[in-house]
């Protein structure tokens, strides 16, 4: 979809890579011609675009990572930006949670009841070593949960230990890239999705 | 006379609401509230068990353990040098406060010189580590007091010394960045010093003076803090309470000074403890308050430490030599930005190390809660938590 | 003061309850009897020449496999292994259990240690919380931690564990759990081996190297 044109003028550059309508054609067009007040488009494609620029993730910090993701909500990465900064105090009034840290055996119960009380839909990011699978706690930590995902399903893992502000920020994006329904705009360089293949992935 | 119940009752101690008849033949009960572990007032993964009457607390159970990570087990198992890995995690607010401890542990038991270019280093990362863990501690008590604009105000700044410790150690958070005998590198050559010392005259003659309008001296945060949850000194020893929790009560002890490790005796600074200023002595405005005034003696001690870093080696041992410590058995303590952070390091000999126990300061400033907090109103207690400035990746280890 | 000395008034009270002074130039120690460790304890902190107002640590120790001559040939832990199933070993261990308490007095700026050992199986040791309230949490945390009871405590709960764990995760011969509750505690990490090193690096304990491929 590159044979886009530049785009008309009083075109907000931002509203077209939240909207990504280079993918949609259908859109582009009725941008295009730009002479009739009203746009067409498909309830999903609507939906979904509310759900994405408004990700209302539950105030749940673990460990060294909740530092992090303070951080990110804070004054130089503000994730306000993409529409995840209301952290909701209760599970009923968020859709994402962000497993920030070490997920252990005391923790995992009252996570997983926090996580049946996020109304659908909802979505999770691990964050950290810790969440995608134990971490540096793999081989002696009895009291670990060697990934959250053990626990809960998991859209999108960001590693790190922390995982650096604008790591989070990405994985937020992958995350909406998802939730819009399309492929995301990240291709993998072809050694990583060599690489990728020969992992045998868990059960 | 004795069967009188009029007399009877007047002797019985008041305890609270629920115990006195206000409506003849309803008897109220304490409520049973849980706050945490996932709470945003609690700092982490704390839960409180609080039995309240009314609005006041009428017992409160701290329960830890949601953040156990194995620490100590571990130390077991991995090598000296692997494990300090592990203590960036434990006050992961100023993780190289932790390194400190636990190399000097290290050293001790080895019989370690460290050159004095690496001590240096040492104290003054330590002590950017201490002025961010101290920011945060500000920021998020404002927070718990319902002040949301500091937070923004202490970040920033935060995120400059972050900045300054990637630059030297790699990490932006958690750095890994010291070994037993000295500093994993040396430091980088691009301006790193200019930069750390135009940074702290900024923090300390424009920054904080910045906090102090906007939090320290406004009216409704000392309403909300003075005279609340105050704790004595008396009892701030018996709960083996340390750091600006204990000098907040008035009492004049730091590591630092009276227990000297590494070269903080040659630095000319001051050890703060709470006055009393807007209420009482060991109230939550002087814990705060201790912890500002700390900053700016930091930034008097980093300015010491770098304007006098001298030349020579930053490692006695090599960074890919096998640490190996001599069988024998101490307890080693340092000012940590929380308190005293001690390890009673066990060794036989070997690579890893026999035992290794951590007494980190916020497990024990945290237990003073279950008897100050007796009596307090439930938002109290949320100052009196907030002020104590716990992490709980150091309580649960 | 210097140790020694205060070992020397500590001998004269507790008489046969103290057992030994051991001199080190880190740290000299002393041994008490296990009864009497409440009374030492309070006669180290109620003496005015002593005034210990300060319980700096109180530490639960496992000595199994403790080699006393320093050739760091101690039992190794068991953890999980690479697929991240628990270890098992047939080994019994029979060492000792310990506590050690670290003493402070801020008015006369000296430090004290005191140590005990108890047989493995009857671990049972006077609770010294009456005395410091912070002694309170450290000993709910060596009971939890290593199955040492503290007679006359007044909370015995285990401190970070939940009550229905089994076993104490610091004792030497400490078998991982797979399950607790319902929560896996075993893992399968993503591969085998994602990135091999060929031989064990400075940084790896001797005998742990990593599984080929």
């Amino acid at each position: 979809m590159s044979t886009h044109p530049t785009p008309p003028s009083g075109y907000d550059v931002g509203r077209e890579q939240m909207l990504d309508f280079k993918v949609d054609q259908q859109l582009l067009e009725v941008v295009e011609t730009d002479a009739k007040n009203f746009i067409l488009t498909t309830v999903d494609e609507v939906f979904n675009w509310a759900k994405l620029s408004s990700v209302w993730p539950v105030t749940f910090g673990l460990a060294c990572c909740a530092i992090e993701m303070m951080a990110t909500s804070a004054t130089r990465y503000d994730i306000d930006r993409f529409g995840a900064g209301a952290f909701r105090a209760t599970p009923r009034q968020a859709d994402l949670m962000i497993v920030s840290g070490t997920v252990t055996a005391k923790m995992a119960t009252r996570l997983k009841l926090i996580y049946d009380q996020m109304p659908e839909p909802k979505w999770v990011i691990a964050m950290g070593s810790c969440a995608i699978g134990g971490g540096p706690y793999f081989k002696y930590g009895y009291h670990v949960v060697k990934g959250v995902d053990f626990m809960v399903p998991v859209d999108v893992y960001v590693p790190g230990c922390p995982p650096r502000p604008e790591v989070l920020l990405d994985g937020l994006m992958r995350l909406q890239d998802k939730i819009r329904g399309r492929k995301g705009r990240f291709i993998a360089p072809k050694w990583v999705t060599d690489y990728a293949k020969l992992i045998p992935y868990r059960k | 006379m004795a069967n009188d119940p009029n007399v009877a009752k007047a002797a019985a101690p008041k305890r609270g609401w629920h115990d006195q008849d206000h409506v003849p033949g309803i008897k109220s009960e304490l409520l049973e509230l849980n706050m945490g572990p996932q709470h945003p007032a609690t700092h982490g993964v704390l839960r409180l068990l609080l039995q309240t009457d009314g609005e006041i607390v009428y017992k409160v159970t701290p329960v830890l353990g949601y953040l156990h990570r194995c620490a100590e087990k571990i130390a077991e198992g991995v090598t000296y040098k692997q494990w300090v890995v592990y203590t960036d995690r434990f006050d992961y607010l100023a993780p190289m406060c932790c390194n400190h401890a636990y190399v000097t542990a290290v050293e001790r038991l080895m019989g370690q010189q460290v050159p004095e270019r690496a001590e240096h280093i040492r104290i003054a990362v330590s002590e950017l580590s201490r002025i961010a863990s101290h920011l945060i501690a500000l920021a998020t008590f404002g927070l718990d007091m319902g002040a949301w604009t500091p937070l923004l105000y202490c970040f920033r700044e935060r995120e400059e010394i972050l900045n300054l410790l990637e630059r030297i150690s790699g990490g932006r958070m958690l750095y890994n960045y010291m070994i037993p005998g000295g500093v994993r590198y040396d430091v980088p050559n691009d301006n790193w010093v200019a930069d750390v010392l135009d940074f702290v005259d900024l923090m300390e003659h424009n920054k904080l003076p910045e906090y102090n309008t906007l939090l320290t001296y406004n009216k409704i945060f000392i309403e909300r803090t003075a005279d609340v949850g105050v704790i004595d000194a008396k009892t701030a020893l018996d709960y083996g309470c340390t750091g600006p929790v204990l000098r907040g009560s008035g009492v004049d002890f730091d590591c630092r000074r009276d227990d000297p490790y590494s070269l903080y005796h040659k630095f000319d600074w001051q050890v703060q403890v709470g006055r009393g200023e807007m209420g009482t002595v060991g109230d939550c405005w002087d814990r705060y308050i201790v912890r500002a005034r700390e900053i700016e003696q930091s930034c008097r001690i980093i300015r010491q430490a770098l304007q006098q870093l001298p030349d020579g080696p930053y490692q006695a041992i090599a960074l890919k030599a096998l640490v190996k410590v001599p069988a024998g058995a101490a307890y080693t303590r340092v000012e940590s930005a929380k308190g005293e952070l001690g390890h009673y390091l066990i060794a036989d000999g070997g690579q890893t190390a026999f035992r290794n126990k951590v007494r980190s300061p916020s497990f024990c400033n945290l237990q003073v809660v279950e008897k100050v907090g007796v009596g307090q109103m439930v938002s109290d207690l949320v100052a009196l938590v907030g002020s104590l400035d716990i992490v709980l990746g150091e309580i649960d280890r | 003061m210097e140790p020694n000395a205060i070992y020397e008034l500590l001998a004269a009270h507790l008489g046969d309850g103290a057992l030994a002074f051991t001199e080190h130039p880190l740290e000299p120690w002393a041994d008490v009897a296990p009864g009497r460790v409440a009374d030492a304890c309070r006669f180290l902190r109620d003496d005015p020449r002593l005034d210990f107002n300060q319980l700096m640590c109180l530490s639960g120790l496992d000595w199994d496999g403790h080699d006393a001559a320093g050739k760091g040939k101690s039992v190794a832990i068991l953890g999980y292994s690479d697929d991240g199933q628990p270890e098992k070993s047939d080994r019994v261990a029979t060492g000792e259990l310990g506590v050690a308490y670290h003493l402070y007095s801020h008015a006369l700026k000296h430090k004290f240690t005191l140590r005990l050992r108890v047989p493995r199986d009857a671990a049972t040791v006077p609770t010294v919380s009456g005395l410091w309230s912070t002694a309170a949490w450290h000993e709910r945390e060596a009971w939890d931690l290593l199955g040492i009871t503290f007679a006359g405590h007044p909370d015995p709960r285990r401190m970070l564990l939940e009550e229905d764990w089994v076993g104490h995760p610091l004792r030497k011969d400490y078998v991982m759990p797979d399950l607790w509750n319902g929560v896996p505690l075993q893992g399968q990490p993503y591969c085998a081996n994602p990135f091999p090193v060929a031989t064990g690096g400075p940084d790896q304990p001797a005998g742990d190297k990593p599984a080929e491929g």
